[in-house]
């Protein structure tokens, strides 16, 4: 017996979701449990197991943390887009004003 | 990092709301607690089985024996899900199973005791799995996260079980006398199986599971908020409480601590209920006149002709 991972897709517009996980001799039954398990009242239409020791992951999780300030992958950093806005704004009004006189 | 250390560093994670996963180092006493914790979960949900399975055969209707099934089928499934965030945590099923059978753990009191009409399942299936609800909802905040995870599935199937124990509470309530004296007579049986089903009040000072917040609220503030929620709903069937009997506080129904008998929890406790050695007995013979779809299972080709 091995354990599996359960994945399923609830629909097409979203992506497959880890479900949970059953025990089973092989791949067939392993579909079969998780059917039963996981999907009794149609809460996916797609499923897909896959044996617990296939799955790759980071033994270190501080290894996914990102290494240096990279604030401005993050929309937090334009915050001030605000007061820039402001500023470009009344800075065009002198500039539209002498359009205008002209 | 020194043992202290480790556990210095745990104790502040869970202090701050962190959450813990499988491969997470934990202390003994962490994984030790959770696995007993979640394995008395799992017991009880295959437990909880069989005295439903015991009314299918008086109900009342194809429907509802239909229905009756399905839900037997949910609180299996709920099994299998808790069997296997238990077996990450270290122990294996065979042996989880063995202990069952064997009475050396334990399942939730309310399972050891007898069923004996269709008043039974509106118990069951609406106070029951309505304080079942309670406790549940509550450990979803749990910091074991495959726990946690888990039981936002099997909520949302109680939320349904709840829908259907409410339906046939209903559908009693609104019939004959001869139907409503059912009710009265179940509830009036099980009323003291579901104050103790909360347990007694918790010491927190000494529950390790409180304090590492695998349990998020003491055994008496779940109690309050089922009597809460449903004591107004029994008054207003017209139905009447046996003691301890709710005495109404402001919006709050309590029950006093003395007039609550624990003597039958704590035989239970021992495995010494009304229904315990005949549901453990029929538990294990299933378990050995079964057998041949566990050895298919484990090798599939030798049973392939």
């Amino acid at each position: 017996m091995e354990i599996y991972e359960v994945f399923k897709r609830s629909g097409h517009k979203d992506p497959f979701s880890h479900a949970g996980s059953v025990m089973a001799p092989d791949s067939e039954m392993a579909l079969i449990m998780a059917k039963e398990c996981f999907l009794r009242r149609r809460e996916g239409e797609h499923l897909w197991v896959t044996r617990r020791s296939d799955i790759h992951s980071f033994s270190d999780e501080t290894l996914l943390e990102i290494a240096a300030d990279k604030s401005y992958r993050f929309p937090e950093a334009y915050r001030d887009v605000v007061t820039k806005r402001e500023k470009a704004r009344a800075r065009a009004k002198g500039i539209l004003a002498e359009r205008d006189a002209s | 990092m020194t043992y202290e250390e480790k556990l210095a560093r745990f104790n502040q994670h869970i202090e701050d709301g962190g959450k813990v996963e499988t491969n997470d180092w934990m202390p003994d006493d962490y994984r030790r607690g959770v696995l007993k914790f979640v394995e008395m979960h799992a017991n009880s949900e295959i437990m909880g089985a069989i005295p439903e399975r015991e009314c299918l055969p008086i109900a009342p209707s194809l429907q509802r024996k239909m229905s009756l099934a399905a839900k037997i089928q949910d609180e299996v499934g709920h099994a299998q899900l808790l069997y296997r965030i238990a077996e990450d945590l270290g122990k294996s099923r065979d042996t989880m199973i063995h202990d069952l059978v064997n009475g050396k753990s334990k399942f939730h009191n309310v399972f050891h005791y007898p069923v004996s009409h269709w008043g039974d399942v509106a118990i069951i299936g609406w106070l029951i799995d309505g304080a079942a609800l309670v406790t549940q909802a509550a450990l979803r905040d749990s910091s074991y996260a495959p726990y946690a995870r888990v039981l936002k599935r099997i909520c949302a199937e109680e939320q349904l079980h709840l829908r259907h124990g409410e339906h046939i509470t209903m559908e009693l309530s609104a019939g004959t006398d001869r139907q409503r004296a059912m009710f009265q007579e179940a509830l009036d049986r099980w009323w003291l199986p579901i104050i103790h089903f909360f347990g007694p009040r918790s010491n927190v000072s000494k529950d390790l599971l409180l304090r590492w917040k695998v349990k998020t609220r003491t055994n008496e503030d779940l109690r309050q908020e089922f009597l809460d929620r449903y004591v107004p709903k029994i008054l207003e069937l017209g139905y009447t409480f046996p003691t301890p009997v709710p005495y109404r506080d402001g919006d709050s129904y309590p029950v006093r601590d003395e007039d609550i008998d624990w003597a039958p929890l704590d035989a239970i406790k021992k495995n010494k209920g009304p229904e315990t050695e005949r549901r453990l007995t029929w538990r294990r013979d299933i378990y050995e006149t079964h057998r041949w779809v566990r050895d298919a299972m484990n090798e599939p080709a030798a049973h392939v002709a």
